[in-house]
């Protein structure tokens, strides 16, 4: 039986985002149900799959497995293959610690900077606690690409579950304009050249629900055109 | 040896989870205890800190030249190190209800730990709780009874196991602040309060005189 994977809205749900591109860029085959939320009866539908109330949640045959970070969890324990997390134990430990530390960190950057992929790409004025996790992030990013990211543009070198955890980090960066350094600017750009994440901002960008609370510019909703580039 | 830097055992739950696994389950370590200090955030232990962790934040772990820090990185990093300790469930599929527990524990709850700090030497005594925290409470309640109703207890999955480590400041909580749970929820307070690394953690918690104002939920009032 295949897996599936109960995700939100693809231009919102930021936890959505992390297995599906997870998941995606290392080749697993699934598929996908998507929910809107707040929507009508979607409350009774993500219990349905989710005793946390919560999406997303991957679904393999009697196994629930919410969270974001025990799905990633979940899927490297079942294709070891698929090398989601690095294969040297001292890199994997590393990001592991920087899955988490994005996994239940940067409160004001989630708060201030809510991820809208439809969002025309503007600066916004950025409180001192969001600029602090800007910084956090930017020397995570930095860090990671001079110590492990020989052999690929990415984190540890090739995707890993870490990139999937930053994937929305970099949609919030490229949203509100954020600068950063050029090294993160670099990770950033090769997120965003990755099939998987074109994939879902594609999908995202063509999605009709309007959740007033995730728009920061309410009652006006900019939208990208649905092709951007 | 490894070494594990924590803050003040009376205030610091994140501390205390790597700490109770390793003790639990039997894996030798150091202990590197770096006092919080005042205010919360000083120069001083930041820079203390800096000599072991890039994050700022307690508890690490240190094997060698290998740092973890994040609670919940320091737990897979030691299953993977130690396999015989069984840090996870060995079957898969209450493996990955243990890790989704877990991170369910690691980003949420933020009602409930607001309102009621971990601070081992409180007084029991009941606190009126926001309705925000007393729906962690209700999430939490549901999720240790059936646990325990599904795989036998006493721990969440049987025998003591990482998911525990990760619930035990939420059950010195329910303790602390007399908050009312189920029986099944009870009961499973008392199994982790059984165990001899709670009661050698809670023994050094209160010979420590540091207060840290920011935890204490009665303050000025210092229980």
């Amino acid at each position: 039986m295949s897996l599936k994977l109960v995700i939100g809205n693809k231009n919102y749900s930021s936890w959505s985002m992390r297995p599906w591109i997870g998941l995606k860029a290392a080749g697993i085959p699934f598929d996908e149900e998507v929910i809107s939320l707040y929507g009508d009866g979607s409350r009774e539908q993500i219990l349905r799959h989710s005793p946390s109330g919560k999406v997303p949640v991957l679904i393999d045959g009697d196994v629930h497995v919410w969270e974001s970070l025990a799905i990633l969890e979940y899927a490297a324990e079942k294709f070891p293959d698929a090398g989601l997390w690095p294969s040297d134990p001292a890199a994997r430990a590393h990001a592991r610690a920087i899955s988490t530390e994005m996994h239940a960190g940067f409160a004001a950057l989630r708060e201030e900077c809510g991820m809208n992929l439809w969002r025309p790409p503007a600066k916004k004025a950025l409180g001192a606690d969001t600029r602090a996790n800007v910084a956090r992030i930017d020397e995570i990013w930095t860090g990671c690409r001079a110590r492990f990211g020989q052999g690929g543009p990415f984190l540890f070198g090739r995707f890993t579950a870490a990139d999937a955890m930053y994937a929305p980090v970099v949609g919030r960066f490229i949203t509100f304009a954020i600068d950063v350094s050029p090294v993160a600017s670099g990770y950033m750009r090769a997120m965003a050249a990755l099939a998987a994440y074109q994939e879902w901002r594609s999908a995202a960008l063509r999605e009709t629900w309007v959740i007033p609370k995730f728009e920061v510019d309410y009652p006006d909703v900019p939208r990208l055109p649905a092709d951007a580039a | 040896m490894m070494q594990l830097i924590i803050g003040n055992k009376n205030y610091s739950s994140w501390s205390f989870r790597p700490w109770i696994a390793m003790k639990a389950l039997g894996i030798p370590f150091e202990e590197v205890l770096i006092p919080f200090g005042r205010p919360i955030g000083n120069p001083e232990f930041k820079q203390k800190l800096a000599e072991y962790t890039p994050a700022g934040l307690v508890p690490v772990l240190i094997d060698g030249d290998v740092h973890v820090w994040e609670t919940l990185a320091i737990l897979e990093y030691l299953a993977e190190t130690f396999p015989d300790k069984r840090l996870w469930p060995a079957d898969r599929k209450q493996r990955a209800e243990a890790r989704a527990l877990s991170s369910e524990m690691h980003a949420g709850f933020s009602a409930l730990r607001g309102a009621c700090p971990m601070n081992i030497r409180r007084p029991v005594r009941e606190r009126a709780l926001p309705e925000a925290a007393r729906a962690n409470v209700k999430r939490i309640e549901t999720m240790w009874s059936e646990a325990r109703a599904r795989y036998g207890g006493p721990f969440l999955f049987g025998n003591f196991c990482a998911a525990d480590a990760m619930y035990a400041p939420m059950a010195a909580r329910v303790f602390t602040y007399g908050i009312k749970v189920n029986r099944d929820a009870l009961a499973y307070v008392e199994a982790m309060m059984a165990l001899p690394a709670w009661s050698e953690w809670k023994a050094a918690a209160l010979k420590e005189e540091w207060i840290v104002p920011e935890d204490e939920a009665d303050w000025p009032t210092v229980l």
